[in-house]
């Protein structure tokens, strides 16, 4: 092989290594939470450790109760899964892998009432909370993140 | 007038003659070990002669046909080296290579360019954070709900912010 084809796939390699590739499947947390003050709060969860500065300075709570959960391993990108609690459910439809994220359709459901619906591009990179309804002295929040 | 030393020199290289000789001889205090010595330098010059002398080459031939290879040898353009070459006027830069190294250089400008753009946008640009495309409330259950939009930067993190949601009792917080 000549030296000028040799240099033109090395740098045809360097180039598309590096571009963001497509990576494998990955998994998305899902959380239904009850953020509360208390003169004794709980260790956080360890699904929310990364967050944990920003959610105690954004909310003003210093406890975070995870009542309900689920985790999802997207490998379609177009998979649907429901989070849920004693009377909460978070249902997530992934409708399909854009760049750097999912694009969902978030419903959170009151037993089998409609709260709140919602359409999001959950980056791979940045979580999402959603700020819920007051149940007695604390806070409903909804929290994904992408693991 | 010439000293002893320079008439012994004279007298042993045989250049004394006539009355000037027969007076050196006379003056000798032992001219029988000054004969002597006379042999003894004669010898010693003749061996130095014979071996000090340039010897003559035996094979010219070999040798001029030698210096002849090397010199055609270097007068040859195919094996001077490169950097006399250069020293000459080279012809290195021609325009293929110009285009080919602008090329090269363009390459690498690229690929610096991109792997800069994927180390720093990530944390600058906002399609790497989450984005909410619409929120809706329940309007039955909740008429005067809002929602807002936050983007915490800093913390990578996006938040819908509801307010005037229907509170709950704390039953609800059951697990």
């Amino acid at each position: 092989m000549g030296r000028a084809p040799a240099f033109l796939i090395f740098f045809l390699g360097l180039t598309i290594g590096a571009t963001p590739g497509l990576k494998g499947a990955e998994t998305v947390w899902s959380g239904l939470v009850i953020a509360e003050n208390l003169a004794q709060p709980k260790a956080i969860p360890p699904e929310l450790t990364r967050i944990e500065g920003m959610l105690k300075k954004f909310f003003g709570y210093n406890q975070f109760q995870v009542i309900g959960q689920s985790q999802k391993t997207l490998k379609t990108g177009q998979e649907d899964w429901l989070a849920t609690s004693k009377f909460f459910g978070l249902h997530v439809d992934a409708r399909g892998e854009s760049e750097g994220g999912y694009v969902l359709n978030l419903k959170l459901y009151k037993e089998k009432e409609l709260l709140l619906e919602t359409d999001a591009k959950l980056s791979k990179r940045s979580p999402l909370i959603i700020k819920g309804p007051q149940v007695g002295s604390g806070q409903l929040l909804l929290v994904l993140i992408v693991q | 007038m010439k000293t002893f030393e320079e008439k012994w020199t004279a007298w042993l290289d045989g250049q004394l003659t006539g009355r000037e000789l027969s007076e050196f001889e006379a003056s000798l205090p032992d001219k029988a070990a000054a004969e002597a010595g006379k042999a003894d330098a004669r010898k010693l010059g003749e061996l130095l002669k014979r071996e000090l002398s340039a010897r003559t080459l035996t094979n010219e031939e070999f040798f001029s046909h030698q210096l002849r290879e090397r010199i055609a040898r270097l007068r040859s353009p195919r094996r001077r080296p490169a950097w006399q070459a250069r020293k000459r006027g080279s012809t290195w830069w021609t325009i293929p290579r110009l285009l080919w190294t602008g090329a090269m250089s363009l390459a690498v400008f690229l690929v610096f360019t991109v792997l800069v753009m994927h180390e720093k946008n990530p944390a600058e640009e906002s399609p790497y954070l989450t984005q909410i495309l619409n929120a809706r409330v329940d309007p039955v259950t909740s008429p005067n709900a809002t929602v807002s939009i936050f983007e915490v930067k800093k913390d990578r993190v996006t938040v819908l912010w509801t307010e005037g949601l229907q509170s709950l009792p704390a039953d609800y917080a059951a697990k």
